[in-house]
């Protein structure tokens, strides 16, 4: 029996043979592939289904529309300002993006996307390339004004330094974050669920033991909820604390 | 990062197994791919169709409240008006019901005045011809007591003396 609690995170592809190859690198369809699609789809077309431009009273699903909306709306307005909502389609996508991947993730036998490295590495580097491309736009040669903060002039250097790597850092801090969460909450879960099987099957005294760790499995999966909304919303307020830092350089926060 | 017990794991993959499976960089090919295809995907539906309409139905809904909020004012604003022109209205048909009340009860009180003058004029006037008659009749009762008392004493005189006395004699006899 595959009680590895690895073995969930595992990319297997749904075809045998792979559909294409991009210089070199073959590209399979994967199970990843498919949750990603399945995520994309349910989340654009429950958006889009729900919503209907004319209706004064919303319906169950419009107001959860609704409510994303302007949660991820109010969360941009509230860190960056007026001109940062520019940015709403970006954030909203990664919000939805991020939010459905965990919560597909947590029905039990599918796949968390957001689970690997190579996606929320993916991600947040979009994100840091967002905020580059965005600063260097509005703010010319200027946009090195981020790394400098006000200080006497003899830190400067060293400030400079701690800048620079401190923002050479966002994209992995952004990226493991996630990553490890969805690691760790899935792995744990994978574990006690490993724990349930085994003290089921031992049989005698064991099997009644068996309630202990699949009572905790329905507390961390609770947490997990929690998570996979926290993390979502970490991960879309932080892009824009990054891109008001991008728009305002160290003006005003 | 190695973990043990993924070594011997699932050979029907094609994918070079063995360790951190989010680490086996064989598969970050097709991750990428797919991850940029359905990204794209929702970000375009959520910038083009999504993300408008939502904004709309917000839009759409905030306008009918405020509009009927804006309504409901001005409802409460003519209502307002509406009770105001009435209190004024009642107001004034008050005023003027005082007023024609005073006025009539001032015509009232000069018309009983005026009546009771004529009535107290009409009485004295009465009553000074009732005086006048009075006096007029004691005067000629007076007068004929006089004239009764003048014959009597011409006649007295006649009857003892004989002699005719005139009537003015007499009437000065008798000192009147």
């Amino acid at each position: 029996m595959a009680l590895n609690p690895m073995e969930q995170f595992s990319i297997k592809p749904l075809v045998a043979e792979p559909l294409f190859s991009i210089a070199g690198h073959p590209i399979y369809f994967t199970n990843q592939a498919l949750l990603m699609i399945m995520v994309a789809l349910a989340s654009s077309l429950f958006l889009i289904l729900s919503v209907k431009r004319n209706r004064l009273v919303p319906t169950r699903g419009q107001s959860m529309s609704e409510m994303s909306y302007e949660f991820v709306a109010n969360m941009i307005h509230s860190t960056t300002g007026e001109d940062g909502l520019k940015f709403f389609p970006f954030v909203f996508t990664l919000f939805m993006f991020v939010l459905c991947s965990n919560f597909f993730g947590m029905v039990p036998g599918s796949f968390t996307v957001t689970s690997q490295i190579a996606v929320t590495l993916a991600l947040a580097s979009l994100v840091i390339l967002v905020v580059i491309v965005t600063g260097i736009a509005k703010h010319g040669w200027r946009f090195i004004m981020l790394f400098i903060p006000k200080a006497p002039i003899y830190i400067l250097p060293l400030l400079f330094l701690i800048e620079l790597i401190s923002f050479c850092s966002r994209p992995i801090s952004l990226s493991v974050r996630l990553f490890a969460n969805m690691l760790a909450g899935h792995t744990l879960l994978a574990v006690f669920a490993g724990f349930v099987v085994s003290l089921g099957a031992a049989g005698g005294i064991y099997t009644g033991l068996a309630i202990a760790p699949l009572l905790l499995m329905i507390g961390i999966m609770l947490l997990e909820l929690l998570v996979a909304f926290l993390q979502a919303y970490v991960f879309a307020i932080l892009t824009c604390i990054y891109l008001n830092e991008a728009l305002h350089l160290h003006d005003h926060h | 990062m190695q973990e043990h017990g993924a070594t011997a794991e699932t050979t029907e993959v094609p994918h070079k197994e063995g360790g951190f499976p989010p680490f086996d960089t064989t598969s970050f090919p097709s991750q990428f791919f797919w991850l940029a295809i359905t990204f794209a995907f929702l970000f375009t539906m959520v910038w083009r169709v999504a993300g408008p309409r939502i904004n709309s139905a917000i839009t759409n809904r905030r306008g009918a409240i405020n509009g009927a909020i804006a309504e409901a004012g001005k409802a409460r604003a003519d209502a307002e008006a509406a009770q105001a022109k009435y209190e004024l209205a009642l107001t004034k048909a008050r005023t003027n019901a005082n007023a024609l009340a005073e006025e009539t009860r001032t015509r009232l009180n000069a018309e009983i005045a005026k009546a009771k003058a004529d009535a107290d004029a009409k009485a004295h006037e009465a009553m000074a011809a009732a005086d006048a008659r009075i006096t007029a009749t004691r005067e000629s009762a007076k007068q004929a007591v006089t004239a009764a008392a003048r014959d009597a004493a011409i006649a007295i005189v006649e009857r003892l003396t004989g002699d005719k006395v005139s009537a003015d004699d007499a009437a000065k006899a008798l000192g009147n």
